[in-house]
């Protein structure tokens, strides 16, 4: 069952990767999309990054309270929040929303037969419907996770400011030393990885929705669960290779030196 | 011309077309009447390349379309407009932009044009001449009744110039007014437009009333069809039971 849904779904984006190559796409419709999904979930996005932000700055400052390490709480939360929390618990929020919406949306245009309804115009819905959204999920949702991400930092900052007893300036000068490039790297290979699952769950279980109503239900639950899991899964094998790479790239510099 | 051959359609162990013969004339409004699951509906969407045959050929004007790709049957869609069971507008367009969302698509129009084209479309079916309302053009799907989104559906399919229109029980969920007026439409429009119609229903009334020749499914099979002359005087038990339930509710037969 799952080897056949992940094969579904792996055909259905090499049929999309197709029609793209084929028969391009509307620009006009990408932007349309970008800013729809955009401005749906700025807001929210913003706000949980906040929180993210804020939630480890107060997990860490038990722990490093404890060392007498202080100094240090920028740069521990900054640096987990960027390369391991930060994009998992905002991609978890953008999936709920912008994942549900595009599932429902498109799984109400399958069952109410627009999606026919464009095949029998002689339009591709490929082209038409998912490419569109395809786009503008991964260009958004990576914005989107960036701009979390940047948010999760402001977040951590002021809540060590405000409850840590730490001031601004300490808690951001062990950032730059700890908040390596890589873990930057990490972070944005990550929303870029987050990105292509959400986009690809959603529409792919949206067209492929059928049986009315309860299909349509069935079709956002499905996406909401899928995605969490692939997400889960995605983080670990994002952060394994990541590391590994970036272990290959030190360890080949070192030698040179 | 239309030719379906030995046409059979399965979903999973279920057979629903089991081997359907039959050639459509152009110009000809053809009914296909059968009781709810006989495989009416199955075999338009077949013809359209929505599903597709598990054996048998399908032939539109001489063309084998059985086997085209997706790609391929998107000019053969163009020549065979389909009007679904419900009405399948887009609820994201206005009325007026899902009757010209076809021609935006395919004909080399400016804005005005398609709108010019859209509104005679709109008037062939009746409605901005029945409405008094200018801004109903302008109205989302889910603003007007049934019965209307029903002719905008109409409007949108013969907008692109098919020459084949395909009717997926075009008169389910409306009142007999209503019923009537789009039985009369689809006769209309398909001698106007000089167009092929395939009409799949269980409304052995509009069959009489508007077809050239009816076709009778039972479980899949053809098992009788002929003009409204030889279908009056059939024998076969199913077209026996559409009759006397037609003239149960007062139709002249």
């Amino acid at each position: 069952m799952i080897v056949e849904q992940i094969g579904g779904c792996v055909s259905f984006c090499l049929e999309a990767a197709g029609v793209f190559f084929r028969r391009g796409v509307s620009r006009r419709e990408v932007f349309l999309q970008i800013w729809r999904v955009t401005i749906q979930s700025l807001p929210t996005t913003a706000m949980a990054g906040f929180f993210v932000g804020a939630i480890m700055t107060v997990q860490f400052t038990m722990q490093v309270q404890a060392y007498g390490a202080l100094g240090y709480l920028g740069g521990l939360s900054t640096s987990a929040t960027i390369r391991q929390v930060g994009p998992l618990l905002i991609a978890f929020m953008l999936s709920g929303k912008v994942g549900a919406f595009t599932a429902a949306e498109l799984g109400t245009m399958r069952v109410t037969e627009q999606i026919d309804a464009i095949r029998c115009l002689g339009a591709n819905p490929f082209q038409e419907l998912i490419l569109p959204r395809f786009i503008a999920i991964i260009i958004s949702s990576f914005a989107l996770l960036a701009a979390g991400l940047l948010m999760s930092v402001a977040g951590g900052a002021l809540m060590g400011a405000l409850f840590s007893g730490i001031n601004l300036d300490e808690y951001l000068r062990h950032v730059p030393t700890i908040v390596t490039l890589p873990s930057i790297a990490t972070g944005l290979l990550k929303c870029v990885v987050f990105a292509v699952v959400l986009a690809s769950i959603c529409t792919y279980k949206g067209y492929t929705a059928s049986g009315g109503a309860r299909g349509v239900g069935q079709a956002v639950v499905e996406t909401a669960v899928a995605t969490m899991v692939s997400l889960v899964a995605a983080d670990w094998a994002t952060s394994l290779i990541a590391d590994t790479v970036i272990q290959l790239v030190l360890s080949a510099g070192g030698a040179v030196g | 011309m239309i030719e379906f051959e030995g046409l059979v359609k399965k979903f999973g162990d279920r057979t629903v077309l089991k081997g359907i013969s039959l050639t459509i004339a152009e110009g000809e409004i053809v009914f296909i009447l059968g009781t709810s699951g006989t495989g009416k509906s199955v075999l338009l969407k077949t013809l359209v390349g929505l599903l597709r045959a598990d054996a048998g050929l399908i032939r539109i004007d001489g063309e084998d379309v059985t086997h085209l790709s997706e790609e391929d049957y998107l000019p053969v869609r163009r020549r065979c407009g389909m009007v679904f069971q419900h009405p399948a507008l887009f609820d994201s367009l206005t009325v007026l932009e899902n009757v010209a969302y076809g021609l935006m698509k395919h004909e080399r129009l400016t804005l005005e044009e398609a709108t010019q084209r859209a509104r005679e479309c709109l008037n062939m079916v009746g409605l901005l001449a029945d409405s008094p309302d200018l801004a109903f053009e302008q109205k989302l799907p889910t603003q007007i009744s049934y019965g209307m989104q029903k002719r905008v559906s109409l409007a949108r399919t013969i907008a692109v110039g098919p020459k084949v229109l395909l009717f997926d029980e075009p008169t389910t969920g409306l009142d007999p007014v209503t019923t009537k007026q789009i039985n009369f439409l689809i006769r209309d429009l398909s001698r106007t437009l000089k167009t092929t119609a395939i009409v799949v229903s269980h409304d052995m009334d509009c069959a009489l009333e508007i077809a050239d020749r009816i076709v009778v499914l039972d479980q899949g099979q053809i098992v009788e069809q002929g003009s409204v002359r030889e279908i009056l005087d059939s024998t076969v038990p199913l077209v026996v039971d559409f009759l006397e339930e037609a003239k149960a509710r007062g139709v002249e037969t």
